[in-house]
């Protein structure tokens, strides 16, 4: 099977602010990566052989490729925006298809049961109908709602909030959220995924919020606490890689934006992490 | 494991290690189940796997008659049928939407999943209780060598000391794996019970010492 | 009695817990860990030259043990969990909390070289894992035997807490934790006890709770 459309994304590699002059070693799609700063600062990536491969530095991260990117890294305009703040809340890795930790972060069905307490609980299971369209080939899912007991730390108890799942590339969902501070604004919360291999993957969170009174650690450990419920979900799925032809799994219309998602990776041939026979 | 022409009968468990609204992972020459046991006390041995995203069911949470996947709380019944579907209170979950379910029966204080569809039930233990299961890295063969006798169809009858005959019970799992259900007579004193506990133990460290032995050139 | 805290540390966890079964209240000062590596930083290194996390700061005492934070915490505010002061359950006590040490070197080091890329010799962690949690689980076939739930008496006390987080947590650091039934019905029992909380990556026992009844429409 050849993955050659995911080749030429984008993919983080690490967090710029860690970078040191002895680099860090790494993998994209089973190939050995090198990660470093330069005598300038600037970041550098080489492959096997030495080779050098693409770099660019955006929100907080390293980016890079094994291929040849066609575009710029998606645009996320939130970020540009000022009064944010802007959080790096660290890699942690996963024993599951990079697609798997992308399909998990666009749900919120689990929330009740994986979340419990924080990000749903029950009786407020229900998932009302939402919207899902491709918007210049990107996935989009609008008017999505969800009752909270505690959407987020700058909330002060339970609210009905109300977001926004956006995939702009194969192995990157941005999340905008209702921002309690700030009603007019939305929270972007990312899940940017390095696939390792096709079973193995490092995700890397980062975050762009209005909230001027949680610390930033506070705000990290927030992130991770959430990201680190599904860890043992996503650990446990099977098959490991994520099935594009229906038969092995059935969605129902609260799974739209995945059905989407998945359609989208068929459609665009993005099958590192993926089965395609039903088996 | 027990067969006849139509199927055979595996030991999962034992029947203290499973107690009312609780689930455990379990292994079967059919692949891996849930096992479950109802609030009511009901056995069922579920495909672990959900058909909602593939998450396993032995993650999951037993209330009432149900059980319940971990991840978005879908239920299903001892039958296999799926109940609920929490996203959708008013949804009567489509019949389509069912998890495979094998025969389970207890007895004796264990319990045996069915392979195929034997025609018997499964044995019974003359006088013997269950004491404890442990899994073991060692090959029957190894266990074998280890005890000093064969295993028939029964298991190994194994002579600890002159005190005390122990029954092990096998069933060999993947990966030169076997899960080893220690069984003892009935009128042992709990001295004898915690002797044969640790003689387990030490029965396996044996057993794996030999088979990684074998393994090794 | 303030606590330098990670939400996702284990040994941390042992002294929240320890702190809600025992209605302690705890002030929580949160470290950046990860990716911070703020407990290597100047202000947590005055405090604990060692560099680990946690720290309990309960005026002149500073304890950076999570042991003797359980012990602390049980002996201030509830010395039942010390067990009942005869020779053999005192000794059983100290013999566990010894032993949770060795969890958190292999189950812990299992979890951090998996979860959070530190460093390791995997194999290794993972077949000292094991044989950890085959000790635990022949000395829980034991108690059992004896009539015990818990690791020293038929109530938890702080030997039970010690080892419990980095036990439950093992799949995080890829070792299983099926093969352990003795294992399973003592980490139910915890997690069924009133005032017990989670940490991520412990889920809610949702079986506790009965089947809600929901009306389609109203949310």
């Amino acid at each position: 099977m050849t993955h050659n459309t995911m080749i030429d994304e984008w993919y983080p590699v690490g967090l710029f602010s860690k970078l040191d002059a002895a680099g860090r070693e790494t993998a994209l799609m089973g190939e050995p990566i090198d990660v470093a700063r330069d005598a300038e600062g600037s970041a550098k990536v080489t492959g096997r052989n030495g080779r050098p491969l693409p770099v660019c530095v955006r929100y907080g991260h390293v980016w890079s490729s094994l291929g040849t990117p066609l575009k710029a890294l998606f645009a996320i305009p939130e970020a540009d925006q000022a009064g944010r703040r802007f959080v790096d809340v660290g890699v942690v890795r996963v024993r599951c298809s990079p697609l798997r930790a992308v399909e998990n972060f666009l749900d919120i069905a689990h929330f009740p049961f994986v979340h419990t307490d924080i990000l749903g609980a029950e009786p407020h299971t229900e998932v009302q109908n939402y919207k899902v369209e491709i918007r210049e080939d990107e996935v989009w899912a609008t008017q999505v709602k969800f009752y909270q007991p505690q959407a987020a730390k700058s909330a002060s108890g339970g609210i009905t909030t109300e977001y926004m799942y956006r995939v702009p590339a194969p192995t990157c969902a941005v999340l905008y959220k209702t921002c309690p501070p700030r009603p007019s604004e939305w929270d972007v919360i990312t899940l940017f995924v390095q696939p390792l291999a096709e079973d193995l993957c490092d995700v890397w969170p980062w975050m762009a919020l209005f909230d001027d009174e949680t610390s930033m650690t506070d705000l990290i450990h927030f992130q991770q606490t959430i990201f680190l419920q599904d860890r043992s979900i996503l650990e446990n799925q099977i098959p490991r890689l994520l099935p594009l032809d229906p038969g092995m799994e059935i969605p129902t219309r609260a799974d739209l934006t995945s059905v989407a998602y998945r359609r989208w990776l068929k459609r665009h041939n993005y099958t590192y992490g993926a089965q395609l026979v039903a088996q | 494991m027990l067969s006849d022409m139509t199927g055979s009968w595996t030991p999962v468990a034992l029947s203290a290690d499973l107690p009312a609204g609780t689930v455990m992972p379990a292994r079967t020459p059919a692949g891996s189940i849930a096992l479950w046991r109802s609030d009511s006390g009901r056995t069922a041995a579920s495909a672990d796997r959900c058909p909602h995203r593939g998450m396993r069911l032995s993650h999951g949470f037993v209330r009432g008659e149900a059980l319940s996947c971990i991840y978005h709380g879908w239920s299903y019944a001892r039958a296999g049928n799926c109940l609920r579907i929490p996203a959708h209170p008013g949804l009567t979950p489509p019949e389509a939407i069912r998890v495979a379910t094998q025969q389970v029966e207890e007895s004796d204080g264990l319990i045996w999943v069915a392979v195929g569809e034997p025609a018997a039930q499964p044995p019974r233990l003359e006088g013997l209780v269950p004491l404890r299961s442990l899994m073991a890295h060692a090959s029957v063969a190894a266990l074998e060598t280890a005890a000093g006798a064969k295993a028939d169809p029964e298991g190994i009858v194994w002579k600890v000391q002159a005190s005390q005959t122990i029954r092990l019970l096998l069933a060999p799992q993947e990966d030169d794996h076997t899960l080893i259900h220690v069984l003892l007579s009935d009128n042992s004193s709990p001295a004898q019970r915690i002797a044969a506990s640790r003689a387990a133990e030490t029965l396996r460290r044996a057993a794996e010492a030999l088979q990684t032995k074998r393994i090794a050139p | 009695m303030k606590l330098y805290d990670y939400i996702l540390s284990p040994s941390c966890y042992k002294v929240r817990l320890m702190a809600a079964l025992t209605g302690v209240k705890l002030d929580i000062r949160p470290v950046d860990f990860h990716p911070g590596a703020e407990h290597r930083g100047p202000e947590l290194l005055a405090l604990n030259p060692a560099g680990s996390i946690p720290i309990l700061e309960d005026a002149d005492l500073i304890l950076t043990e999570s042991s003797a934070m359980l012990v602390y915490l049980a002996a201030r505010a509830a010395p039942e969990w010390l067990g009942t002061g005869a020779a053999e359950g005192t000794a059983r006590v100290q013999q566990w909390l010894s032993f949770a040490n060795r969890l958190t070197a292999s189950l812990g080091g299992a979890r951090l070289h998996e979860m959070l890329l530190r460093p390791g010799d995997i194999t290794a962690l993972q077949a000292l894992s094991i044989a950890a949690l085959r000790e635990l689980e022949a000395g829980l076939v034991e108690q059992g035997l004896r009539g015990m739930r818990f690791l020293v008496a038929d109530r938890p006390t702080v030997a039970d807490i010690a080892c419990f987080p980095y036990v439950a947590l093992a799949p995080d650091g890829g070792v299983s934790l099926d093969p352990y039934p003795a294992i399973r019905l003592w980490s139910r029992a915890l997690r069924s006890l009133e005032n017990f909380i989670e940490m991520p990556g412990i889920h809610r026992l949702h079986e506790l709770k009965p089947e809600p009844h929901i009306e389609p429409g109203k949310v």
